[in-house]
């Protein structure tokens, strides 16, 4: 088979990235859609998922060059794969719980800020405690199961089919367990609390089983994200993560398992293919006739020349998306009206 | 580790909860009248710490000195603050507190990359000398720079004490937040209120960026989003919404932040700052003073 190469290798890597975001989004849904947690920590989840799956499948610390980890327990491919994915399953769920059960009774602006520095903290810990997860320089022999045997180009195919059946799976629990009583519970409890206990809900436990639903979600992405990439390092996980996904479900619409995933695949196809501008900026300049070679400088000459200028633009994007979402289409592409207004959106500030 | 490092690490908690005091009276102040958590607020001092080091070194042409560099960036971020609030925040303030707090989100981003893609991630830091530590008392050091910043956060807070409780801006502040409709039917003008109050809530976040710059440089672009659990934990610590709270929770956790990095590990200093901030949330969710401001 033909190395993938162009457009082929961008549509395979973008599909299988934004698989992984679609499936933190469906976590994070779970979180704020149905039950009306603001969780801004989602990437611990993310990371916490992550670092499990290459403990349990890094090779042993006395043959990676630059180890300070002191665990790694090599298990073995292709077996040791579902055994990875199962545990960076429960590590996140197991997290979220942890981070739960301390802050989940917290109103909704208290639970913000305390989901976003536990993530923070976290990450602190993530840095720091090298022994564990070999500090900033990263775990960067995670196994991709089954490379050997497809080889580069049909693995990538065979990972994606892999991530979309994740996905899909995924998706098909969380409708199915959201449209059970469980999950108008869930709502309920996101519509009004006071109104869940007067029937005699435990609305802490339920908002925790929510927490921990989503966690677990997150953490197996982690798993599926660690396993893709074959290296976790800690700057992969920062706030960005959070946000980045934040904007996927409020462009796709909020309580909306759909729209979660259709966010997820239009904010990472655009994130991704914002690599490409210096590409079209050389091909432009390159068939523009020679009269107007002084145009497209002349327009973009004044841009700051550093490297950091388009990646950093490429959040400004993000960052806008969020206002106008909010400002104009509350209810995001495929969201519905009725459920944004149980959010609490316009309750009036009086 | 006998009293001499005691004694460090309590006036360098003091010192830090200098810096924190300013940041979260600023977050405090607009919380009091906005009702919304912003998350936009570490990019104020973004904004103040990288504004002082262009003014102070001669990016616009000229280089003023460095207090009057400090003094220009805090008046410009302060008006950009209230720039902010008109663009963003005002065309959606009947619409309850989750989208404002949302949208303070995708403004963190907007101004933390658009700074960032302007002058990059490499480091900065502002034209200061080092200095060496004086002894006091033969108790403990300070360098005199420091001293400078415990003395901007005590003339900071007495003004702002004098301001909510001396002037008419304070006392409308006050009406506005204790309740907005309520100080409205009284024929106060709460957007200009508002707007006032961005003004001296983003100037103070400026202020706080200059002084943390002044004490820990050098720093990036994401230096105030960084710092924002810091200062989010003061402020929640000492009941959201309350200046005077912030101002005790700030050095609450400065000291919390500085024992904690002498005798267990620097590596976890947010989290010192974190742990106390849940324990109190958990204990007593509105914080350690109550009351009205």
């Amino acid at each position: 088979m033909a190395l993938l190469t162009g457009w082929a290798a961008f549509v395979v890597g973008v599909a299988t990235i934004a698989c992984i975001y679609g499936l933190l989004t469906l976590g994070l849904n779970v979180h704020y859609g149905y039950t009306g947690l603001l969780n801004f920590g989602h990437v611990a989840f993310f990371a916490a998922g992550a670092y499990a799956a290459a403990i349990l499948t890094m090779p042993p610390p006395s043959t990676v060059t630059n180890a300070s980890y002191t665990v790694g327990f090599n298990l073995p491919m292709p077996w040791g794969f579902p055994v990875s994915l199962a545990a960076a399953t429960l590590v996140g769920g197991a997290l979220a719980a942890l981070i739960g059960a301390t802050s989940i009774r917290l109103g909704t602006h208290y639970l913000a800020i305390a989901t976003f520095a536990l993530a923070g903290v976290f990450s602190d810990v993530l840095v720091n405690e090298a022994w564990l997860t070999n500090g900033s320089f990263g775990m960067n022999s995670v196994p991709k199961p089954g490379q050997a045997a497809l080889g580069p180009d049909r693995w990538q195919l065979a990972y994606l089919a892999f991530s979309l059946l994740s996905l899909l799976a995924v998706y098909l629990l969380v409708e199915r367990v959201l449209d059970a009583p469980f999950g108008r519970l869930l709502k309920g409890v996101r519509e009004s609390e006071d109104a869940a206990k007067m029937l005699g809900k435990n609305t802490t436990l339920v908002k925790l089983k929510s927490f921990v639903i989503g966690g677990m979600i997150a953490g197996f992405a982690g798993g599926v994200y660690a396993h893709y990439i074959g290296s976790v390092v800690t700057a992969q996980f920062v706030p960005q993560v959070t946000f980045t996904v934040w904007a996927a479900m409020l462009l796709g619409g909020a309580a909306s398992n759909t729209g979660a995933v259709v966010g997820a695949v239009l904010v990472m196809t655009f994130e991704e293919s914002t690599r490409f501008i210096t590409t079209v900026y050389d091909w432009m300049q390159a068939t523009l006739p020679d009269a107007l070679s002084g145009l497209l400088p002349a327009i973009f000459g004044p841009l700051p020349n550093n490297p950091s200028f388009i990646p950093s633009m490429r959040f400004v994007i993000v960052g806008l998306l969020f206002v106008l979402v909010v400002r104009y289409r509350a209810e995001g592409l495929l969201g519905d009206p009725a459920e944004i207004e149980a959010l609490g959106e316009e309750e009036g500030s009086e | 580790m006998g009293l001499d490092t005691f004694l460090q690490a309590v006036v360098s908690g003091l010192i830090e909860g200098s810096v924190i005091a300013v940041g979260a009276v600023g977050l405090t102040l607009s919380y009091g009248v906005t009702r919304f958590i912003n998350f936009a607020y570490g990019e104020f001092l973004t904004y103040g710490a990288y504004l002082t080091v262009f003014l102070a070194g001669g990016l616009f042409g000229v280089s003023l000195p460095l207090p009057a560099a400090a003094v220009v960036a805090t008046v410009v971020v302060g008006a950009l603050g209230v720039a902010v609030s008109r663009t963003f925040f005002e065309p959606i303030s009947d619409r309850g507190a989750l989208p404002l707090l949302i949208t303070s989100i995708g403004v963190s981003f907007i101004l933390r990359n658009l700074l960032q893609g302007w002058v990059g991630v490499d480091a900065r830091q502002l034209p200061i000398p080092l200095l060496r530590r004086q002894d006091y008392f033969g108790l403990f050091r300070l360098t005199h720079l420091e001293l400078g910043v415990i003395a901007a956060s005590v003339v900071t807070m007495l003004t702002i004490h004098l301001l909510l409780q001396r002037t008419m801006l304070g006392k409308r502040m006050r009406a506005t937040s204790g309740n907005r409709s309520l100080a409205k039917t009284a024929g106060i003008d709460t957007t200009s209120v508002i707007r006032q109050t961005w003004f001296l809530s983003a100037a103070a976040g400026a202020l706080a960026g200059v002084l943390y710059a002044v004490l820990f440089s050098p720093f990036r672009p994401g230096v105030g989003f960084e710092y924002l659990i810091v200062i989010f934990a003061a402020t929640l610590l000492g009941g959201i919404g309350r200046p005077y709270g912030a101002m005790l929770g700030a050095f609450c956790i400065g000291l919390a932040m500085n024992f904690g990095s002498t005798y267990l590990s620097a590596n976890y200093t947010r989290a010192y700052a974190f742990l106390i901030l849940v324990g109190v949330l958990l204990l007593k969710p509105e914080g350690i003073r109550g009351g009205e401001f």
